[in-house]
C-alpha cells in the first residue's frame, strides 16, 4: 500500500499555519506546576507571565507538605498533616487510609524495628483486612516483608522501593487535589497522549517529519 | 501473637488519652484532642473502641465548655487555642459521625448536633475571617450528621430553622453552602416542605451554585432534584426565564468529565421529567440521558451500581422511553453488563429491574431477551443470597414472560420449564414477604400456557402453597396468590380444576370473596369467573357446600361500590346463566334479592353506570338469563320485566359504547322472539361466537398487544364447538403495579 508521503518542507508551512494562542500554553503550564505541587515555581510563572493559577496557591504548600512527608518516609506526620487540612479525606476513602498504614509498616520494617511493626501490622492493618475483604491480598503481601530475612532480596521486595512511597505520595496527592474539587492529573500529559496517538494513526496513511523523542520534539524526517 | 496484647495496648493508649482530655491544661487538652483524631479517622475499629470508653460524650463536653469560653470580640492568644479545642472536637464528633452508625448515635445522644450548630455556625462567626477554620470544621462534621440515616429531621416549617439553612447556602464556604445542601436532600420529604423550600427561593442560589466548584455542583443537583421529586405543583411552578437558564444548565452538566456529577445531571433532570408533562419532552434530550446513563453503567463503581437504578426511573411505564433505549441496543447493553458476572449485589438487583422495566411493555425487547438467552442468567439469580436480588429476577421474568413467544414455548425449549418452575416455586417459602410477592407475580404469568409448566408447577405442589398464602395475613399476598391461582385455572382441565378446588374449598372460596380488602374481593370473585367458566359441570363448583359461594357472590354485588368488583361478579353471574335451568334460576334469585333500603336490584344501577365494562357484563348476564333456546327464559324474562330490568335494556338501545349497543341489540331480539315464539336459532349462532377472552394488563386494557394474545386464546378455545351459550372468561396476564 503506497503512502502519501510529506516532505518537511510541506509539513512545516502546514505546522505555521495553524495558530495557538500564549494564553492557552501558559494555562497549560500554570495547570502543570499546580497539579505537580511546584508552588515557588507556579508563584514566580504567576508574576512573569501574568497567568493566574485555577487554584489558590496557598493550599499548594498544605499538599506539597503532606506529599513531601510521604517521600521522605514520614506517614505519621503526613497522615497528621491530611487530617488538618481536612479530615474527610481519610475518613472517606478506605483505600488510601489503608496504603498510607501499609507504607507505615513498611517503614518500620525498613528501620529494622521489627517488633513495632509486628505490633503495628496487628493492631492497624489487621482490622483494615476485616473490615474491607479487598484489601487481604495486599496486606498479605506487605505481611510477608516480616517473614524474611534478608528483606531487600525477598519476592516482596519491590514494597521497599522508593517507587512504592512515591506511589503512595501520589495517591494522597490526587485525594487531596480531588477533595479541592481540583483535577488530579495535569493536562500536559493528556495533550502528548493524544500526539501520539494522532501520529500512529496518521502512520498507517503517510510518511511524514514526526516528534519521536518527546522531550526534544524535534521534527524527524520520513524514511523514503 | 495473641490479639489479647494488642488490645490491651490499644486500651492503654485509648485510656491514657481520654485521661488527658480530662485535663485542667488548655494545651493538654488540644493534644489529646489532635491524638484522638488522628487515631480514629479513617479507623472504624478504633472508633468502636473508643466510643465503647465513652469517648463522645467527653469530647461533646469538652466543645461545650470552649464555646461557652469564646469571646468573639477578643482575638488574643488564649482564645486561639480555645478556637483550636473548638475545630479539633468538632472534628473528632464529626468522624465519629461519618459512615459509623453507632457513632452517629452516639453523637446524637450526646446532643452535639446542636452543640456544633450553635458553637460553631452561630451569626457573628462567620463574619471574621479568623473563625473561617471553626465554621468550616462545624459545617464539615453537620454535614456527616446529616448524611447518615439517623440524621435529626430539620424542621423546614420552623421560620428561624429557614433562615438558618438559607444562610448556610449563601455562605461563600464550599463546606457551609455544602451543608446547607445536604440539610435539604437528606432532610426534605413532604410535598409541603418541598413547596416552602421553593417558596422561600432557594433555586436561585442553588442554580448558581452549579457554576461553582465540583463539590458546590453535586451537592446542589442532589438538592435540586430532591426538592422536585414527586411535585408536580412545584414543578408547574418553576416557569419563568429562570427555568429555562437552570435546565440548559443542567443539560450542559450532564457531559461532565465527572461520572458521579453526569449521573446527579441526569436524575435531576429525570425527577423534573417525570413531574411535568411539559419538560425535557423532545426526542434529542430523550436520547441523550438513555445514552448517558447506558454509558454510566460501564463505571466500576457505585456510580455505575445507581446508574440502572436511574435508568429505570426513566424508562418505567413509558413505552416511547423504552422503544428508544430499544433501538440504541439497550437490552444487549444491559445484557453485556449482566454477563460480566460476579456483580455487586446491588448492581446486580439494578441491572435486572433496568431490564424489567424494558421489557415490560415491548415484545420487542422481550424478544430480544429471549433469543440472547437472558433467561438463564435470570433464573440463576432467582437463588442469589440477597433478597433484593430475588425480588429483581422474579420481576425480570415477569416482564419477559409476557411474550407471545415465551406462551408459544418457540425460542426456549423444554430447558425453560422445569428450571423456571422450581426455583420459583421455592421461593413462594421465601423469608421475605417481598421476594414472596414478586414470585407470586411471575408465577402468576407462567402458568399461562398449555404446556408443560402449568402441569410442572401443580406437580411440585404449587397449589397447596398458593392456597396457604391465600390464607396470609398480609393482603398483598393474599391478592397475588389469589391472581396466580385465578390464571393456573384458566382454560384448565377438568382435572386440574377439581384439584384446585378441593385444596381451595368452597369455604375459603367464599370469605375470599368477603375479605376486608376490596382488591382482593376482586380477585377472588375473577378466579370463581374462570373456575365456572369451561363445561356445564364447572358450574356446579359454585354450588357446593349449600352455594356458600353464589350467596357470597350475590351478597358483595348488592354492597359492593367498587367498578372492578361489579364487574366480576356479575360475569360469574352471567357465566353461571349458562348453565342448566336450576343454575339459571339460582342467577335470577341472586338478582331479585334485594340489598337492604335499596328500591331495585343492584343490576339496575350496574345497567346505569358510567363504566361501559359494568353495562357490557350486565347485558350479557341478562342475554344468557333470557337465552332463547332454555325453556324457562320467557318465565325469567317476565320476572325482569316486573322488577324494571327489561326496561332499562331497551332505553340502552344507542349505547355509547359498541360494545353495550351489540349486546342491546342481541337482547332485545332475544326479548322480541318471546313475542314471535320463534326460537330464533340464528340468534343463538350469533350468541355462541364470542367467547370473550379478556386480558387483564398492567396498563391500557385495549393495547394493540392484548388484542393478539386474545386472540391467540379465543382460537385455541374455539376446538370446543359446542358452547350452547356465551361464556366470559378473564385471566389476568399481569399484576398491576397498585398492588405491589
Amino acid at each position: 500500500m503506497s503512502k502519501k508521503v510529506i516532505t518537511r518542507e510541506e509539513w512545516e508551512k502546514k505546522l505555521n499555519d495553524v495558530k495557538i494562542r500564549k494564553e492557552d500554553m501558559n494555562k497549560l503550564v500554570m495547570n502543570f506546576l499546580v497539579t505537580e505541587g511546584y508552588v515557588d515555581a507556579a508563584e514566580k510563572f504567576r508574576m512573569e507571565s501574568g497567568t493566574e493559577p485555577d487554584i489558590d496557591l496557598a493550599t499548594i504548600t498544605d499538599r506539597m507538605a503532606v506529599k513531601k512527608a510521604v517521600q521522605c518516609g514520614n506517614v505519621e506526620d503526613a497522615i497528621e498533616k491530611v487530617n488538618d487540612l481536612n479530615p474527610e479525606i481519610l475518613d472517606t476513602n478506605p483505600q488510601l487510609f489503608f496504603h498510607l498504614q501499609q507504607q507505615r509498616l513498611i517503614e518500620l520494617i525498613r528501620n529494622g524495628k521489627v517488633e513495632e511493626a509486628l505490633e503495628f501490622a496487628q493492631e492497624e492493618l489487621a482490622p483494615r483486612g476485616e473490615e474491607n475483604q479487598s484489601f487481604l491480598e495486599e496486606l498479605e503481601r506487605t505481611v510477608a516483608l516480616l517473614a524474611f530475612e534478608d528483606v531487600s532480596n525477598c519476592p516482596v521486595g519491590d514494597l521497599l522501593d522508593i517507587s512504592q512511597r512515591l506511589k503512595t505520595a501520589s495517591e494522597v496527592n490526587a485525594a487531596i487535589l480531588t477533595s479541592q474539587s481540583h483535577e488530579k492529573d495535569p493536562k500536559l500529559p493528556s495533550l502528548l497522549k493524544m500526539l501520539l496517538w494522532a501520529q500512529n494513526q496518521l502512520d498507517e496513511k503517510a510518511a511524514y517529519p514526526r516528534i519521536n523523542d518527546l522531550a526534544t520534539a524535534t521534527l524527524e524526517d520520513p524514511a523514503i | 501473637m495473641p490479639t489479647t496484647t494488642a488490645s490491651a495496648v490499644c486500651t492503654t493508649v485509648g485510656n491514657n488519652i481520654l485521661l488527658r482530655l480530662t485535663s485542667g491544661e488548655r494545651d493538654v487538652k488540644l493534644k489529646a484532642l489532635r491524638e484522638l483524631k488522628n487515631q480514629i479517622i479513617g479507623n472504624r475499629t478504633k472508633k468502636l473502641s473508643f466510643l465503647k470508653l465513652g469517648a463522645v460524650p467527653a469530647v461533646a463536653g469538652i466543645l461545650s465548655d470552649a464555646v461557652s469560653a469564646v469571646d468573639v470580640a477578643d482575638n488574643d492568644e488564649n482564645d486561639r487555642i480555645v478556637k483550636d479545642i473548638i475545630v479539633q472536637s468538632a472534628a473528632v464528633l464529626g468522624s465519629f459521625a461519618c459512615g459509623f452508625e453507632a457513632g452517629v448515635r452516639a453523637v446524637l445522644d450526646a446532643g452535639a448536633d446542636i452543640l456544633i450548630q450553635r458553637g460553631c455556625l452561630v451569626e457573628e462567626m462567620p463574619l471574621l475571617k479568623s473563625y473561617m477554620e471553626v465554621v468550616d470544621a462545624g459545617a464539615r462534621s453537620l454535614k456527616m450528621i446529616y448524611q447518615s440515616k439517623m440524621a435529626p429531621k430539620y424542621d423546614f416549617l420552623q421560620e428561624e430553622n429557614m433562615e438558618f439553612l438559607l444562610s448556610l447556602l449563601n455562605n461563600e464556604s464550599e463546606n457551609v453552602s455544602g451543608l446547607g445542601a445536604s440539610i435539604i436532600s437528606h432532610s426534605c420529604k413532604t410535598s409541603l416542605e418541598q413547596k416552602l423550600l421553593f417558596d422561600a427561593g432557594v433555586l436561585k442560589r442553588l442554580t448558581s451554585l452549579l457554576g461553582g466548584s465540583l463539590i458546590q455542583r453535586d451537592a446542589s443537583l442532589e438538592s435540586i432534584a430532591t426538592i422536585f421529586k414527586n411535585n408536580p405543583e412545584v414543578v408547574s411552578q418553576f416557569v419563568g426565564p429562570d427555568t429555562g437558564r437552570t435546565l440548559s444548565c443542567i443539560i450542559e452538566i450532564v457531559k461532565d468529565r465527572f461520572a458521579r456529577t453526569r449521573l446527579l445531571a441526569s436524575l435531576c433532570l429525570i425527577v423534573i421529567r417525570n413531574a411535568s408533562p411539559c419538560y425535557l419532552q423532545d426526542v434529542g434530550i430523550k436520547t441523550k440521558l438513555i445514552n448517558n446513563l447506558l454509558e454510566l453503567l460501564d463505571d466500576p463503581g457505585r456510580v455505575g451500581d445507581e446508574a440502572s437504578f436511574a435508568f429505570s426511573s426513566l424508562i418505567a411505564e413509558k413505552e416511547d422511553m423504552q422503544k428508544l433505549a430499544f433501538e440504541v441496543n439497550g437490552v444487549d447493553k444491559l445484557y453485556n453488563h449482566l454477563q460480566k458476572g460476579s456483580l455487586h449485589p446491588r448492581r446486580f438487583e439494578g441491572i435486572l429491574l433496568a431490564l424489567a422495566d424494558m421489557c415490560s411493555k415491548l415484545e420487542c425487547c422481550r424478544s430480544r431477551c429471549l433469543s440472547l438467552q437472558v433467561l438463564k442468567l435470570v433464573v440463576d439469580a432467582l437463588a442469589h443470597d440477597s433478597s433484593d436480588v430475588r425480588s429483581a429476577a422474579c420481576m425480570c421474568l415477569r416482564s419477559v414472560s409476557r411474550s407471545i413467544k415465551f406462551i408459544q414455548n418457540l425460542s426456549a425449549g423444554s430447558f425453560m420449564n422445569e428450571t423456571i418452575v422450581i426455583p420459583l416455586v421455592r421461593l413462594l417459602d421465601d423469608t421475605s414477604t417481598a421476594v414472596q410477592v414478586a414470585a407470586l407475580g411471575a408465577i402468576s404469568n407462567i402458568v399461562v400456557d398449555f404446556t408443560t409448566r402449568r402441569s410442572t408447577f401443580i406437580r411440585l405442589g404449587g397449589v397447596k402453597l398458593l392456597v396457604q398464602l391465600s390464607k396470609s395475613m398480609d393482603s398483598t399476598i393474599r391478592l397475588n396468590a389469589l391472581r396466580a391461582l385465578r390464571n393456573l385455572i384458566f382454560l384448565a382441565e377438568d382435572k386440574c380444576k377439581e384439584e384446585i378446588f378441593m385444596e381451595l374449598t368452597a369455604s375459603l372460596l367464599a370469605s375470599l370473596i368477603c375479605d376486608p380488602e376490596p382488591s382482593v374481593q376482586e380477585q377472588a370473585l375473577a378466579l370463581v369467573r374462570n373456575l365456572v367458566d369451561g363445561r356445564i359441570n364447572s358450574v356446579e363448583y359454585i354450588f357446593a357446600e349449600d352455594g356458600i359461594i353464589l350467596d357470597a357472590v350475590g351478597r358483595q354485588l348488592r354492597i359492593a361500590s367498587k367498578a372492578e368488583i361489579e364487574i366480576q361478579g356479575m360475569y360469574v353471574l352471567g357465566n353461571v346463566a349458562t348453565g342448566k335451568e336450576s343454575h339459571k334460576e339460582a342467577v335470577m334469585d341472586q338478582l331479585l334479592l334485594r340489598a337492604e333500603n335499596k328500591a331495585q336490584s343492584c343490576i339496575i344501577k350496574f345497567l346505569q353506570s358510567n363504566d361501559s365494562r359494568l353495562r357490557t357484563a350486565a347485558v350479557w348476564a341478562v342475554l344468557n338469563l333470557t337465552c332463547s333456546s332454555s325453556p324457562g327464559s320467557s318465565g325469567r324474562l317476565v320476572k325482569l320485566h316486573d322488577a324494571g330490568i327489561v326496561s332499562h335494556v331497551k332505553n340502552m338501545v344507542n349505547d355509547p359504547c359498541l360494545d353495550v349497543k351489540l349486546r342491546v341489540k342481541t337482547a332485545l331480539e332475544q326479548f322480541n322472539s318471546f313475542d314471535d315464539s320463534l326460537a330464533s336459532t340464528s340468534c343463538l349462532q350469533f350468541l355462541t361466537v364470542r367467547a370473550v377472552g379478556e386480558l387483564s394488563h398492567v396498563v391500557d386494557p385495549s393495547s394493540k398487544e392484548e388484542e393478539s394474545i386474545a386472540n391467540y386464546f379465543r382460537f385455541s378455545m374455539k376446538k370446543n364447538k359446542k358452547k350452547k351459550s356465551t361464556r366470559t372468561v378473564k385471566f389476568c396476564f399481569d399484576v398491576p403495579a397498585d398492588s405491589l
